[in-house]
């Protein structure tokens, strides 16, 4: 375990250096964008003075390197800027958003990995059936959806033909229901057939086998010896998926008009609000980074036989 | 997929016993909610800080101005019972209205007004909209209710200015209160029907009703507005029951919409010109004969029915017929032998222009300018058309001539106060980029020598006249190929009575009832 311990401290320096290379390319990303953002925020009808007035406000009349030092020097006291579109500080507009990303994440990952993982072993278990293919065709549609398509359909359908659940909108608990059952549509396919793959392997090893022929009852094959052993890739597809998941929310977010840091995204490049959107980018670097010592640490738990 | 939607059915199947209760039941005014769909976060709620028509309707619910521009374009008083404009037009005197607190107790008086001015005038803060102001010098209380306004020099637009949200009237005392600072005005207090409630970022806005307004009172206890930015997800919603009015619905479902006997569609008229404006400072598109070419080539009219699904009126005249100083001006009939004739007059044939439009900004811009370059190649130019984000768009048309500087782009323009003025401003050498909006670089020495004439002008009749007569001088020499008023759609539930809209593209919904 020791030297776990070692590999994730290294882990999370080696993270803090690429916080710092995210910082930098997001800074001059946003700054080579054509778009003055005292324009865009003083509106069409404003005069250039007010624009200029605006520009010296934000501090976009200094220099590159002057902005990029007080934006890091800012972000190293914990304080992420202020933003141009709302005057409100970056890190309470982030801070009041981002839970609804998470739960809308967290919810969409949990459907993806039960339906997938549960998809995915039903079909390797019969491979080659009726079931399977169907399984497999479904999950083919899965993973070329649009989720812009697949979350109008689903309100069509919900909302508005069967008046079950809510259109839009975070209000009530059954709110999510809709939002994450699309948002979770692409992963479900991608872990069944991720399961699939992994289950079919497994099931073909000696120690399954031998378990079948100690007469051990089929479920307890299926899921304590093949599962269990399939897991690991499987883990790794979760885990990825979760943050594509906080990234594909921007899409579904603006559909469900949940209110989550994807569509605050959105609205901020849209109105070159560069505190925002340089304040969320750092946000998703860091749950990204973050994931993958939670995934290497759960490696460890899944299978005693990794050491690092 | 299969298993997510199972798991949905499986969800919502747990979801029948609670059904989603209408927003509002219509049964008493006394807690019942109407609920608004919208397409945009809010950004801000000081009145001064305005940019968008939408916040601004939602702040109108809460500040009120001291005068408003009614049906037929005549300003109104509202919290001003009366205002005088001296001889030389240098000195306004407004009578404000007796008995009006803001929602904090603070009385509305005098004093309140010249805080007012004193702070959108204000150099620190930041007011996109206030140019209109420039001509601002003082303010004084006169009396407990006489306001005395002194410019440096007349203008005529100002008190038509008044009439914009950026101008409403917050209680001096709330720019203190907690969540308020002089530069961060977060929760407006007014003098308006409603209180401002609660703003939960990214979801909704809510106002309640203030006991105490001075004027008629408005039948629901509670307005919502919900942010939801998607087009066809505000359409669900209303279908749904689950709000009570949208606007913005996507246009191509306004046929259907109309042919629905369950909800109401309010095509209003707004403002809001969009054209193309033409870079007249280049080698081919210097000869008016190659601008009227191109306003000739155009089916406007096919262009509205078939890419806007109606929801436009085309311009008979450079600005849209809400302004005061608007007048008939002539029309470009689609006539493509002519636009053909004038181009090889004017040797133009084969010219290539590039279009740049946004997308999604307006009705169908990036839709409505592949149209327009198909009618333009049929009239033997060489069109490309190329489009992106609006933030790149704009920094593009704003930046001073250069060879990257587009033949052509789509634009759209809507005054914020009803008044030519505001227009005009696209024809001037003054406003020509980047000092401002005057994106096609159009000037007309004959066209100056009036607009400054109509700068100063105090008799009412006089100004009209005189935009009439440069409205005339810049249809002829078209700078612009001039194309449509975009409609502001407005849809709402059957059941509901009262909802209108104002002609500088807002709803007017205050005063919303169910019908029986």
């Amino acid at each position: 375990m020791k030297g776990t311990a070692a590999h994730i401290v290294r882990t999370l320096l080696l993270s803090l250096i690429t916080l710092f290379g995210v910082s930098i390319l997001i800074f001059l990303m946003l700054r080579v964008l054509p778009g003055d953002p005292a324009r865009v925020l003083a509106g069409l009808n404003a005069s250039e003075e007010q624009v200029a007035r605006l520009r010296a406000e934000l501090g976009l009349d200094e220099s590159l390197l002057a902005q990029y030092w007080s934006f890091i020097t800012g972000v190293l006291t914990g304080d992420l800027g202020t933003s141009a579109r709302t005057s409100a500080p970056v890190a309470s507009e982030i801070g009041v958003r981002l839970p609804a990303t998470l739960i809308l994440a967290v919810v969409a990952t949990i459907i993806g990995t039960i339906a997938g993982v549960t998809a995915g072993v039903v079909a390797a278990v019969r491979r080659n059936s009726i079931v399977d293919h169907v399984i497999s065709s479904v999950a083919m549609m899965g993973v070329s959806m649009p989720v812009y398509w697949l979350g109008l359909l689903l309100i069509l359908l919900f909302a508005v033909t069967l008046g079950w659940l809510p259109a839009a909108g975070s209000g009530e608990p059954l709110s999510i229901v809709l939002p994450a059952v699309t948002l979770a549509a692409f992963s479900t396919a991608l872990i069944s057939r991720m399961t699939r793959a992994s289950m079919l392997e497994v099931l073909g090893q000696d120690y399954v086998r031998t378990a079948e022929a100690k007469g051990a009852p089929p479920t307890t094959v299926i899921i304590r010896h093949g599962l269990r052993n399939a897991f690991i890739p499987i883990l790794t597809v979760i885990s990825l998926q979760f943050g594509a998941l906080l990234g594909g929310a921007v899409l579904t977010e603006t559909v469900f008009g949940w209110p989550g840091i994807g569509r605050l995204l959105v609205d901020s490049i849209g109105a070159r609000d560069f505190a925002v959107v340089q304040g969320i980018v750092l946000v998703y670097a860091a749950a990204f980074i973050l994931l993958n010592v939670i995934v290497d640490v759960l490696y460890v738990v899944v299978d005693p036989r990794i050491r690092y | 997929m299969a298993a997510a939607v199972a798991l949905g059915l499986l969800l919502s199947a747990c979801s029948v016993s609670d059904p989603e209760a209408p927003a509002a039941d219509g049964e008493g005014g006394g807690d019942a909610t109407f609920s608004i769909a919208v397409g945009i976060d809010p950004d801000t709620f000081d009145p001064a800080g305005q940019t968008t028509t939408t916040v601004s309707n939602i702040v109108d619910y809460v500040v009120e101005t001291l005068v408003r521009i009614n049906d037929e374009g005549e300003i109104e008083g509202v919290l001003a019972d009366s205002y005088e404009v001296s001889e030389d037009g240098l000195t306004i005197t407004f009578e404000l209205r007796e008995g009006v607190t803001f929602h904090d107790g603070t009385p509305f008086d005098a004093e309140a007004v010249v805080y007012n001015f004193e702070r959108i005038t204000d150099p620190e803060l930041t007011v996109p909209q206030g140019a209109a102001f420039t001509a601002f010098e003082s303010a004084t209380a006169v009396d407990e209710n006489t306001v005395e306004i002194s410019l440096s020099q007349p203008s005529p637009g100002f008190v038509s200015a008044l009439s914009a949200t950026v101008a409403g009237m917050i209680s001096p005392t709330s720019v203190d209160a907690e969540g308020n600072s002089y530069q961060e005005y977060t929760r407006p207090v007014g003098t308006g029907p409603y209180e401002f409630g609660e703003y939960t970022a990214g979801e909704s806005v809510t106002v309640t009703k203030y006991d105490d307004y001075w004027g008629e009172e408005p039948y629901y206890e509670t307005v919502v507005f919900r942010v939801v930015p998607e087009a066809a997800t505000r359409e669900s919603l209303l279908l749904a029951g689950q709000v009570d009015m949208i606007i913005l619905p996507p246009v191509s479902d306004i046929e259907a919409l109309q042919a629905n006997d369950d909800v109401e569609v309010l095509l209003a008229e707004s403002d809001r010109t969009i054209f193309i404006a033409l870079d007249n400072t280049d080698p081919v598109m210097q000869d008016p004969r190659v601008r009227q070419a191109l306003n000739y080539a155009v089916d406007k009219q096919a262009i509205i029915d078939n890419v806007l699904f109606g929801a436009a009126q085309e311009l008979d005249a450079p600005m849209a017929p809400s302004l005061f100083g608007y007048c008939e001006t002539g029309t470009y009939d689609y006539d493509p032998e002519r636009a053909r004739q004038l181009l090889e007059e004017a040797g133009a044939v084969g010219a290539s222009i590039e279009l740049l439009t946004p997308s999604g900004r307006y009705v169908q811009d990036a839709q409505a300018a592949e149209a327009i370059a198909g009618y333009l190649r049929e009239a033997g130019l060489d069109v490309t058309v190329s489009t992106s984000d609006f933030p790149s768009f704009l920094a593009r048309v704003n930046a001073p001539v250069t060879e990257n500087t587009p033949e052509a782009h789509l634009l759209g323009w809507a005054p914020a106060y009803l008044d030519a003025d505001f227009q005009m401003q696209m024809f001037r050498q003054a406003t020509h980029p980047p000092a401002g909006l005057g994106t096609s670089f159009y000037t007309n020495p004959e066209v100056e020598a009036l607009l400054a004439q109509a700068d100063v002008e105090t008799d009412p009749d006089t100004r009209e006249q005189l935009y009439c007569d440069a409205s005339q001088i810049i249809w002829d020499d078209a700078p612009w190929i001039f194309l449509w008023t975009q409609s502001f759609p407005i849809v709402y539930d059957a059941d509901i009575t009262g909802v209108g809209a104002t002609p500088v593209e807002k709803f007017d919904a205050m005063y919303a009832r169910p019908a029986n």
